[in-house]
């Protein structure tokens, strides 16, 4: 099961040409709240944008389409969304919520629903949430030497960076492409990362990742009642161009082989720190 | 002969208290002493070389019920003793926060209270628990109004349990146009139900009074006093609705009026229980042979403004600042019910006033030089006072003087000439908050500390 539950799995990608423009891949994260928004099935939607420094990303409720606009992109490094899950509840009196997260965040989510230490009011309130696929995070300054050392990039000139087909690429304001194999970032990886056995989001009412389809589009796993529910009705209501997951390539086997090789390997890892020190280890978080 | 007869534990209310009361031969009390028993958690003391942000969020877990007024009471007394304005976006998300809490406090407090009174026109007491009519739609409209108490905290406060929200210097955030609307429609939909929740407790309350005997919750029938729960001490209260405090143009508190006196100067000495009810409601009273001794037991210094006891809460403040005049146990409990339209009518109002793109930081905010600050909220059981000496940002001294530690003496004097089996009611009509009550300095009228407890 490294995919996790799932009642569907397609290729995906948006029919909005504005949103297509910055998304990272087929913009079926900010299709999907866009759509959410304008229908109230939620009233705004934790996203990661944008922060101070450039590629920073700072968590902001997005209560309209221009701030879920702001947020396209993946940005390699860490932005805490579920820092506003509360805080959506209260100053911004939300009535139902959006979240976007990577898998650990969507475990995050699902923890204070079903156990809301300090969360009170929280758990009734998740109206959407959306995973995206990862198999790694960056500290900010990891990722600022990797694409100013490694990939001779000055940040503030890099428009996108993608992690695909074992290469860390930038592509720049003024046309360039950058392109370092990823082994030379995986000592910036944050070692938090290493212990983590969910890659395609599993605990999301819906998921999406680049992996599996096409470039420009999105392999998608719709999961919960609630997101089968949100996404037929987005369906029908056009908002996207879908493709069965079967008839594209590379497809759900190269989805699979790359969740169990991150879920095997970490496994590995936590293993391991059962006999860490001599005669005693490190806490595992599992047990 | 005068015997002593022991209520301990007293129930429906928060926190721990006991009643030791010196009755007649008629079982009507001659002498009462209402006391705390709750341990002194000693908040002021280790508040000493904390931060000025720290201390209020430590006063605040006080109570659960009523930590609105702790949390802002305490940022006030610090930001009186820096001197620190906070912008008017801040104090109105304040002003809403304040109603929502005593919106919520004086609902639940009705829970309490409906379970000594009857079903006006029958003798059935009031079981607010029960899944029939008409109480089910009763309980049910407490709940509704809780919730919305409560969510309009949760909103502006941050958190209705103790919130997150006020700071020195105003508040961390603004809210949103959205959740200004969202506690706009809580508040309208609130003070249609509050009216009705008014009316409904009136006329139970009157219909209690105007009984000529009584029972506390399902006990046995005592024959009722005139004059029930009446007192002869004043009464104090600072605002109707929200606070004063030092950096105001006209304080409305005066903390030279102020002094204290020790448990062992107000309290009975020692008694031996003569009087015993082994089928006094919810649990005996304490066995006859028994010993008691408020002086020694009681865990709250005894404050006094112009050298008496003095009355706090919704009925002080409604006879300062409204006329109101009507004595006694239901006195005050008609007074707590009258405040439930003014807290959605205030809290409209304010939020009605609220710049939601407004700053709700003050631009700077002063460390202290160790000047003497003070804030009194008026808290649903009446004027929480804190005071507070800041300097470089340190607490260097912090009391607190709230509501149901003015209560005591005033209750206790109040239970004169009740059957003594009616004296909880009198108790409850004050909505005491004993987590509230224990503090443990005693201060003279120089304010120089002449009693204190040891906290271990
Ligand atoms: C750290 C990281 C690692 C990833 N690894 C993989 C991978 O191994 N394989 C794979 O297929 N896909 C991976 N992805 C997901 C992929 O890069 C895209 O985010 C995803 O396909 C969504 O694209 P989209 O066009 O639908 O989204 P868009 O419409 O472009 O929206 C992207 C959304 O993601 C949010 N977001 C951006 N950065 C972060 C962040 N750091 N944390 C939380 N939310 C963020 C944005 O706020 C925005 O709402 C990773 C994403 C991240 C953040
Ligand atoms: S690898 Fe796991 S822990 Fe690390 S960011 Fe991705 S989901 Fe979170």
């Amino acid at each position: 099961m490294v995919l996790g539950n799932y009642k569907t799995a397609l290729s995906a990608r948006s029919t909005d040409a504005d949103i297509l423009k910055c998304s990272q891949d087929g913009g079926v994260v900010t299709q999907l709240f866009a759509y959410a928004l304008e229908e109230g099935i939620i009233d705004g939607a934790i996203v990661a944008g944008p922060g101070d420094e450039p590629f920073k990303p700072e968590p902001v409720v997005a209560m309209s389409k221009e701030e879920l606009l702001a947020a396209r992109g993946t940005r390699y490094t860490i932005s805490p969304n579920m820092k506003l899950i509360k805080e959506a509840t209260r100053s911004y009196g939300l009535d139902k919520v959006g979240i976007v997260g990577t898998p650990c965040q969507m475990q995050a989510l699902r923890k204070a629903q079903l156990y809301p230490m300090g969360m009170r009011s929280v758990p009734d309130k998740i109206a959407l949430a959306i995973g995206i696929f990862c198999m790694e995070n960056f500290p900010y300054q990891g990722l600022e030497t990797i694409v100013e050392d490694h990939c001779n990039v000055k940040m503030e000139s890099a428009v996108k960076m993608d992690i695909g087909k074992g290469k860390f690429t930038v592509y720049t304001e003024r046309g360039a492409v950058s392109q370092i194999p990823l082994k030379e970032t995986h000592k910036y990886e944050q070692p938090g990362c290493h212990v983590c056995l969910d890659y395609v989001a599993n605990l999301s009412d819906i998921s999406t990742g680049s992996v599996g389809s096409p470039d420009g589009w999105s392999t998608v796993f719709v999961r919960t009642k609630k997101g089968d529910d949100i996404w037929s009705k987005a369906i029908t209501a056009g908002c996207f161009e879908t493709k069965d997951i079967a008839s594209v390539k590379p497809g759900l086997d190269l989805v699979t082989k790359l969740a169990t090789g991150k879920i095997d390997k970490n496994k590995k890892t936590l293993e391991e720190r059962a006999t860490f020190g001599v005669g005693k280890g490190l806490r595992n978080p599992y047990i | 002969m005068s015997k002593v007869v022991e209520v301990s534990p007293t129930t429906r209310h928060e926190g721990h208290t006991k009643l030791v009361l010196k009755v007649n031969d008629e079982g009507i009390i001659e002498r009462g002493d209402w006391l705390s028993i709750t341990p002194v958690r000693g908040i002021e003391k280790l508040a000493i070389g904390k931060s000025m942000h720290q201390a209020p969020k430590i006063s605040s877990r006080v109570c659960g019920i009523c930590p609105v007024a702790h949390t802002l009471a305490g940022i006030e007394a610090m930001e009186g003793s820096i001197g620190c304005e906070i912008p008017d976006d801040a104090y109105l998300l304040r002003v809403i926060l304040q109603c929502a809490n005593r919106l919520h406090s004086h609902a639940l407090h009705n829970i309490l209270t409906l379970p000594d009174m009857y079903l006006p026109g029958t003798d059935t007491h009031i079981n607010p628990f029960s899944a029939e009519e008409p109480v089910r739609s009763v309980a049910l409209r407490i709940q509704r109004l809780r919730e919305i108490g409560q969510t309009v905290g949760e909103i502006a406060g941050g958190e209705p349990i103790h919130p997150s929200n006020p700071r020195i210097g105003g508040m961390y955030k603004n809210i949103s146009p959205r959740a200004k609307a969202k506690i706009y429609d809580l508040a309208k939909e609130g003070a249609v139900l509050a009216r009705e929740q008014m009316d409904f407790m009136i006329t139970v309350l009157k219909d209690w009074e105007n009984r000529p005997t009584a029972s506390v919750a399902s006990g046995y029938e005592v024959e009722k006093n005139e004059k029930f729960g009446f007192h002869d001490q004043g009464y104090m209260a600072v605002d109707p609705l929200y606070a004063s405090t030092n950096l105001d143009a006209d304080p409305k508190w005066y903390p030279e009026r102020w002094t204290e006196v020790r448990p062992w100067d107000w309290y009975m000495g020692e008694q031996e229980i003569t009087l015993d009810d082994p089928n006094y409601p919810n649990h005996a009273t304490t066995p006859a042979g028994a010993k008691a001794w408020p002086q020694m037991e009681a865990c709250t210094a005894v404050p006094m403004y112009d050298g008496a006891p003095i009355e706090v809460g919704p009925r002080a403040r409604l006879a300062i600042f409204r006329n109101y005049d009507k004595k006694g146990a239901m006195g005050l409990q008609i007074a707590r019910q009258m405040e439930y339209p003014d807290c959605l009518y205030s809290m409209m109002e304010a939020v009605d006033a609220l710049d939601t793109s407004g700053s709700v930081v003050a631009d700077e905010i002063p460390q202290g030089d160790g000047s003497l600050g003070w804030a009194a909220n008026e808290a649903p059981r009446g004027t929480d006072v804190h005071l507070a000496k800041v300097k470089d940002g340190r607490v260097q001294w912090y009391s607190l003087l709230v509501p149901t530690t003015w209560n005591f003496p005033v209750c206790s004097r109040a239970l004169e000439g009740a059957p003594w089996q009616l004296a909880e009611v009198i108790v409850r009509a004050y909505d005491p908050c004993v987590s509230c009550a224990t503090h443990m300095m005693v201060v003279d009228e120089e304010k120089k500390v002449v009693a204190q407890k040891l906290v271990q």
